[in-house]
């Protein structure tokens, strides 16, 4: 996953997954915002974890 | 007697001693929120007769010489997210404007009910909490009491402006990256994010349960502290709450700074700020005798963490409304609710991972100190409208970034009380003082130490009630 990944073809692909259709706006925008939170995510991915780093989650049953 | 800006303790004793009744509370406190509140815009429903009755019944208790609960007469109002019976729940939503209104009261409403507090109404916030400025594009901006021209900051900004107005001792709000933190800093007044899972949620509009808090404003620690203590207890349809004993901190403000250790947090917290800031944070480590600075490590991958999970819990809950009525979503908001919902899972887990990573490396820091110090905001109130701010010689969003010093804390969960401190250019500027997860106490008893210095203030603002 590097800054050079083609959010646009991502971004078509999800619009089918979810079933949301977008406009040509939309999909504009989205790609304004995806563009942003992958480069966010970008140091996050690559952040080295122990293997045995677990979620932080809540569940308890 | 006219109702001047009385703290809840004041109040308490005036109505004891028959001073004011708790209808003549209710009915200053509406008119007083019928001339002002076109002005600010915190209100977007009052809830008069619901008001009058919690007050009547104040008063048939007074009247038969029954013990008075502890919030008896006292006025307050809920951010929109909160269930009142009777009433549609808002979120700041327009897309929820025209379900069904709420059987029953939220949990935090009920409590606040039984504690004999006076809920006067509903106040305006960013739509489904997601935003720090509160410039709702269906319900207005809501105005920031110490200048109209600036925001009062988000989400809960309708809560913080009507307690800066003094048109009520406290307000609810709730805070899943900042959204106490934030508009308690621009507004100038006490906000307590509380531990994640201390208080309950149940009947409130969820957006990201992983990082969801309700939480009390006000004016003085001590109200603060009242409303926190009322707020307590255990919820057995809250999955998220933690296993606590209830823990009333109230009376133990008086202990002050008495064993408490200070630092201020330096790193990040230091850089995404602006001199005033700066300055305000040194002000009170001298004050605190915080002598020490500690950083967090990778608190900048942890705001992104944050930002990951907020964006993806947030954007899939709200999938269906965005397939089926996308028309009525809030502009500013569609499209990053879209994105969340669209980001691989991948990044969501390693976002969960990194929180525990980042909760092991973070807490032993509080094993020397009990309390730290941070700005709440890089700056103070920018003004209605504007896009971007000037930080760090970067021009940030002001929409994405004034929450930028409280996302990694939330995300967290540490307690969080922020006080208000003035610029010299005298607009309000909150610190976070920063406890250990269930030491609510600590956090208090340093803002009250503050208070009673008088180096954190929360004035009301001037001018607006006549």
């Amino acid at each position: 996953m590097t800054s050079s990944t083609d959010w646009a073809l991502y971004i078509a692909q999800m619009e089918q997954i979810l079933g949301v259709p977008l406009d040509e706006q939309r999909r504009a925008e989205l790609l304004v915002q995806f563009s942003r939170i992958a480069g966010m995510a970008e140091p996050l991915m690559a952040f080295p974890l122990d293997e045995r780093v677990e979620v932080a989650g809540v569940y308890k049953a | 007697m006219t109702l001047p800006f009385l703290s809840i303790v004041e109040l308490k004793s005036a109505l004891i001693k028959g001073e004011l009744s708790a209808r003549e509370i209710a009915q200053q406190t509406l008119d007083r929120i019928e001339q002002s509140n076109p002005t600010i815009n915190a209100w977007t429903a009052v809830t008069q007769d619901r008001m009058l009755s919690e007050a009547d019944r104040i008063d048939r208790l007074r009247k038969e010489d029954r013990p008075l609960p502890a919030l008896a007469a006292i006025p307050y109002a809920v951010k929109n997210l909160y269930d009142v019976a009777g009433h549609t729940t808002l979120a700041g939503a327009s897309l929820f404007s025209d379900r069904q209104a709420a059987k029953n009261d939220s949990w935090a409403v009920r409590k606040l009910s039984e504690s004999g507090a006076l809920l006067s109404g509903m106040l305006n916030m960013d739509a489904y909490a997601y935003g720090f400025t509160t410039e709702n594009s269906h319900y207005g901006a809501t105005r920031n009491p110490h200048d109209l021209n600036r925001i009062a900051g988000g989400s809960s900004g309708g809560s913080a402006a009507a307690v800066a107005s003094g048109l009520v001792p406290f307000s609810l709000g709730t805070d899943t990256n900042g959204s106490i933190r934030v508009p308690a800093s621009l507004c100038g007044i006490f906000g307590l994010k509380p531990t994640f899972g201390r208080l309950a949620r149940s009947g409130s509009q969820p957006f990201v349960a992983s990082l969801d808090h309700i939480g009390p404003f006000a004016r003085t620690t001590a109200d603060l502290a009242l409303v926190y203590d009322a707020l307590q207890g255990r919820d057995p349809q809250d999955s998220f709450q933690a296993e606590k004993a209830i823990h009333p901190v109230h009376r133990l403000l008086e202990h002050g700074m008495e064993g408490l250790r200070c630092a201020v947090l330096g790193g990040y917290f230091q850089t995404w700020c602006d001199d005033n800031a700066r300055a305000a944070v040194a002000l009170a480590a001298k004050a605190l005798d915080a002598q020490e600075e500690v950083e967090f490590p990778e608190a900048a991958l942890a705001r992104t963490a944050a930002f990951i999970i907020t964006a993806s819990e947030g954007g899939s809950a709200y999938l269906p409304e965005l397939r089926a009525q996308p028309e009525r979503f809030e502009p500013l908001s569609r499209e990053r609710l879209l994105t969340g919902a669209m980001t691989p899972s991948a990044w969501y887990v390693k976002a969960q991972r990194f929180r525990y990573y980042f909760r092991e490396q973070v807490l032993p820091l509080f094993e020397q100190f009990d309390v730290l110090i941070a700005p709440a905001t890089p700056t103070s109130a920018t003004l209605i409208g504007q896009e971007t701010m000037r930080i760090n010689d970067s021009e940030l969003s002001i929409r994405a970034s004034m929450g930028m010093l409280t996302q990694p804390i939330s995300f967290l969960g540490l307690p969080v009380t922020t006080v208000p401190l003035q610029t010299p250019q005298g607009l309000p500027l909150g610190l976070q003082l920063i406890a250990a997860p269930f030491k609510e106490e600590a956090c208090l008893r340093a803002a009250w130490a503050l208070e009673k210095m008088g180096i954190a203030k929360a004035p009301v603002a001037k001018g607006l009630i006549k």
